[in-house]
């Protein structure tokens, strides 16, 4: 399947090998490590038999739940105009623009990438992109320790647990010591007092309960001590939050799933980072750079190469190669769908549509922890358990949201959903919570 | 000559740059519409919400379009002509593929949806899993890494975790051979490992002599891709793997090589107690000019329980996610990339065990029937049989004339073809690396030959600037030390620079 050649093309080669069947091509392998029989799998099915099986199985998935899950991957609206711009077989299927001279499209739009990143957080020099947000954020506390050669980080606990997850997995825990502190009240305590032994403050914005409060103060305490200071925020609140950069944060990581990407079951997703230009030569990942041709034409071109894997080797920032350049694509492609007025409107009907549905569940007596702190997604009790929540709410036809914890429910609203959709919500959730 | 690979056709030549997406921006102008707010709309009073507008691009949706269509057209791609570049395997990328990956029950989906509302995506999974199992010879795989290199970091992390459990503290070298691909050191060094690096003998092989004096009470493992990035397949790969078993390290294999022997031979067999796959090089996922990727790691029983969870796990006919008890912790925010690996598992079923079957021997028949025709205009790095990528130099000429692999490669932009790989394996002095794959037909790779004996004969006459070339591109070289100097990373970065300077 999928090699072109005739059996006039296999008489050809084999004269120039001098050889009678593809077996001979072998013939140095020691032969305990040849396969016999080849691989144990099924037989091969046409592309209209494939179609069939595809579709039944993606029809096991529940369909059309609405969803009300976040945590950091968003149910927005993704234009037709940014998805087929991005699968563009040119963008996806090129290689990494080594070659710049016939690169020039894939370089062009990550440097837009980068630049419209640096405008939305108010940051000066991003990278290409990495795999996702919990990998982004990983990176960025391998910066801040390469950076202080401090070993202590500080992590605000009102974060996604996967990406503590990946963090612990990511961030020697033998040699470097991971504080998780606690939110106060749904926001990270005023009175933090950071310490000269450590590296990072990491903090969610908003954090993963929802809930976001002004984080200059904080960042300035931090950054007094030498902490490099890294922010986790959620892209599509960025037309109506403060934005990092306006804080003060040294580092800006996303998941930038909710722009320009769908769903996706989680992956792939694209992992923004963004910080200032004296970091540079610690960033991880590729950077594009502007430059001139011979001709003194504009052109782009990959930079501050001496910091990767190919050459530095075990000295690199990072091991990262393959990263997820079509996602990155994408979110410069959507960004520049938005525009300032897209942008703000993503988070502003995000924001009253959740504060709709706030309004509505306290009417009905379901309470909500953090019902003023939070903008789009919040936390309620769920006097069953939220599981079961969660699986009612299925057979109703919605995606509830995450499970917090036994008793406790995590809501997301976007843009996307309706009067309509918020309504039926509240009455369903009604109904399964006193079933 | 004409060819099915060859792209010296394309309109790229361009005139004038495309102007950013900034440049074209005007006040007032915009894409984005969105249905007016349907709910009771509240003053909401937050001390973290600010008052101005994100600065983003106004541009129709039209010029929005243009801009970023013409930006597509500006860039060579699998799509439009060959890509001879060893170590990527840039093969076709199946469309049908592409229309797998978009059907709306697996591309819709949320992540955090529940294991029993989510049993497609569990199921694909799974499938898969028996898939790349079977062909790599190993027993259980998590998909949870991105990309090759956080696979790597993922075998890593489980070497280091499994020997910490069973006591062996003192194990703390990886044994990575002087012609690896970068990723492999890089990686080591992040999972907390020293890195001893390992010769290769005049064959183009592991010196096998070496590795014995390198081996020792603290050797922890092996990292190796197999055929090697010469192209060559390590002959020795049963005693090697003896070597440091014996020793009580691990054997890692890097997938970057798989495609030379799916169907041909399986890594589980040579020894190897853990395998990474490049989904999106030898299972046709399209690269995305640079990702996403998908680098599932797949290990031999006895190392279940250290996989990156959770996993899936059939049960009856109902799919779980299971959590392993050891487990290394996550490797990404969900569950890797995951239509990526929908898309791996669409060409996979397009080819079935007959495809399957022979796709490292075609892979190995292009590359094989390329080194031959391509012997006579430049010389091989080593004697020994290719198997799916070879190494040519330019050593000799270099010497004679001062061509350099760089100007072989950017010459070759101009004919219509990608570069190969350069100056990789680092080991081997003006290094041109080339990888056909098995989807180019034999007329490309004869016009890919007979363009680099024209390119060579060209470069040989004195009058000629050698770096002159590309000429027929939309930009030429570009100066690389601008930005790496001044740190040109952001538009406006460079007209504050012209203005400064």
């Amino acid at each position: 399947m999928f090699v072109p050649h005739s059996d006039i093309d296999l008489k050809k080669i084999y004269e120039e090998l001098s050889i009678n069947s593809l077996s001979d091509l072998f013939s140095h392998l020691p032969k305990d490590l040849i396969l016999e029989n080849g691989v144990d799998l099924p037989e091969s099915i046409s592309e209209l038999e494939a179609i069939e099986y595809f579709e039944t199985i993606s029809q096991r998935n529940t369909q059309n739940l609405i969803c009300f899950a976040g945590g950091g991957h968003y149910d927005v609206y993704l234009p037709h105009t940014v998805k087929t711009l991005t699968m563009r077989p040119e963008f996806m299927t090129s290689y990494t623009p080594y070659q710049a001279e016939i690169s020039q499209g894939i370089l062009q739009a990550l440097f837009e990438f980068q630049s419209l990143v640096c405008d939305l957080t108010e940051m000066e020099l991003a990278n290409a992109s990495l795999y996702d947000g919990a990998t982004s954020i990983a990176e960025a506390i391998s910066v801040a320790i390469n950076k202080t050669k401090r070993d202590e980080i500080v992590i605000s606990s009102g974060l996604h647990p996967n990406c503590k997850e990946v963090i612990n997995t990511l961030i020697d825990n033998q040699k470097f010591n991971i504080k998780y502190i606690d939110l106060d009240d749904f926001h990270f305590p005023k009175d933090y007092e950071f310490s000269e032994n450590d590296a990072a403050f990491v903090v969610s914005y908003p954090h993963y309960e929802g809930s976001a409060e002004d984080l200059s103060e904080l960042v300035t305490k931090a950054k007094d001590k030498g902490l490099v200071t890294i922010c986790y925020v959620d892209p599509t609140l960025l037309g109506i939050l403060k934005t990092p950069g306006n804080m003060g944060f040294d580092i800006v990581v996303a998941e930038g799933q909710s722009i320009g990407t769908p769903l996706s079951f989680g992956g792939p997703t694209v992992g923004w980072f963004a910080t200032k230009k004296e970091y540079a030569r610690l960033v991880p990942g590729r950077i594009i750079g502007e430059s001139r041709d011979s001709n003194n034409l504009k052109s782009y071109v990959m930079t501050l190469r001496a910091r990767e894997q190919d050459i530095r080797r075990e000295k690199a920032s990072s091991n990262i190669c393959t990263n997820q350049t079509l996602n990155a694509i994408g979110s410069a492609i959507h960004l520049c769908w938005l525009g300032p007025e897209g942008i703000y409107s993503m988070g502003y009907q995000a924001m009253q549509k959740a504060n709709y549905l706030k309004n509505r569940m306290k009417e009905e007596d379901i309470e909500i922890l953090n019902h003023k702190s939070s903008i789009r997604e919040f936390i309620i009790k769920t006097p069953k358990n939220s599981d079961l929540v969660i699986e009612g709410m299925a057979d109703e036809g919605f995606l509830a949201g995450i499970k917090y914890d036994d008793n406790h429910l995590l809501i997301a609203v976007t843009e996307k959903r309706t009067k309509q959709e918020l309504d039926s919500y509240v009455d369903s959730i009604k109904k399964v919570l006193n079933e | 000559m004409s060819s099915g690979g060859n792209a010296s056709s394309l309109p790229l030549v361009g005139g004038l740059p495309e102007p950013t997406i900034k440049e074209l921006s005007k006040p007032g102008r915009r894409s984005f519409n969105y249905p007016a707010l349907d709910v009771p709309e509240e003053n909401i009073e937050h001390e973290a919400i600010k008052t101005e507008k994100a600065p983003l691009p106004e541009v129709s949706e039209h010029d929005l379009v243009m801009h970023f269509s013409r930006l597509a057209h500006r860039n060579f791609a699998v799509d439009l002509g060959f890509y001879p570049l060893g170590s990527c395997t840039m093969k076709y990328n199946p469309r049908f593929a592409d229309w797998v990956a978009s059907l709306p029950g697996f591309s819709n989906t949320h992540p955090a949806t529940p294991s029993k509302f989510s049993q497609g995506s569990l199921e694909i999974l799974n499938v898969l899993e028996e898939y790349l199992i079977e062909i790599t010879g190993m027993d259980f795989a998590s998909f949870q890494p991105p990309a090759g290199a956080s696979g790597e970091l993922t075998g890593l992390l489980i070497i280091k975790r499994y020997l910490e459990n069973n006591g062996f503290d003192e194990k703390t070298n990886i044994i990575v051979p002087d012609s690896a691909h970068g990723t492999n050191p890089a990686s080591a060094k992040m999972a907390g490992f020293n890195v001893v690096e390992v010769a290769t003998d005049i064959n183009g092989l592991v010196d096998v002599n070496e590795l014995k004096t390198l081996v020792n009470e603290k050797t922890a493992g092996l990292m190796l891709t197999n055929p090697n990035t010469g192209g060559l397949f390590e002959e020795d790969i049963l005693e090697i793997s003896s070597i440091i078993h014996d020793a009580g390290g691990l054997l890692y294999y890097d997938g970057a090589n798989l495609n030379a022997i799916v169907g041909v031979s399986r890594p589980g067999d040579m020894g190897f107690d853990i395998v990474h796959s490049n989904l999106h090089k030898t299972f046709a996922t399209p690269h995305g000019g640079g990702g996403p990727g998908s680098g599932p790691v797949a290990v031999k029983e006895y190392l279940k329980e250290y996989l990156p969870g959770p996993i899936v796990k059939k049960v009856n006919d109902t799919y779980e996610w299971y959590q392993p008890q050891f487990s290394i912790g996550r490797m990404h925010g969900y569950h890797g990339n995951f239509l990526v690996a929908l898309r791996a598992l669409a060409y996979m079923k397009l080819l079935g065990k007959e495809g399957l079957d022979n796709l490292g021997s075609y892979a190995v028949l292009n590359a094989r029937y390329l080194a031959s025709v391509l012997s006579k205009t430049l010389p091989l790095a080593y004697a020994k049989p290719c198997m799916h990528e070879f190494v040519a130099t330019v050593k000799e000429l270099k010497k004679s004339h001062k061509i350099k692999a760089y100007d072989v490669g950017k010459a070759m932009l101009d004919k219509g073809f990608h570069s190969p790989t350069i100056y990789f394996p680092l080991i081997i002095e003006e290094a041109l690396m080339f990888e056909p794959t098995e989807t180019q037909s034999v007329d490309t790779l004869d016009d890919l030959a007979h363009s680099i004996s024209l390119i060579i004969e060209d470069l040989k006459d004195n009058n000629q600037n050698l770096s002159n070339y590309p000429k027929n591109l939309p930009v030429g070289r570009p100066n690389e030390l601008i930005p790496a100097k001044h740190l040109t990373v952001n538009w406006g970065d460079f007209e504050l620079l012209e203005i400064t300077e």
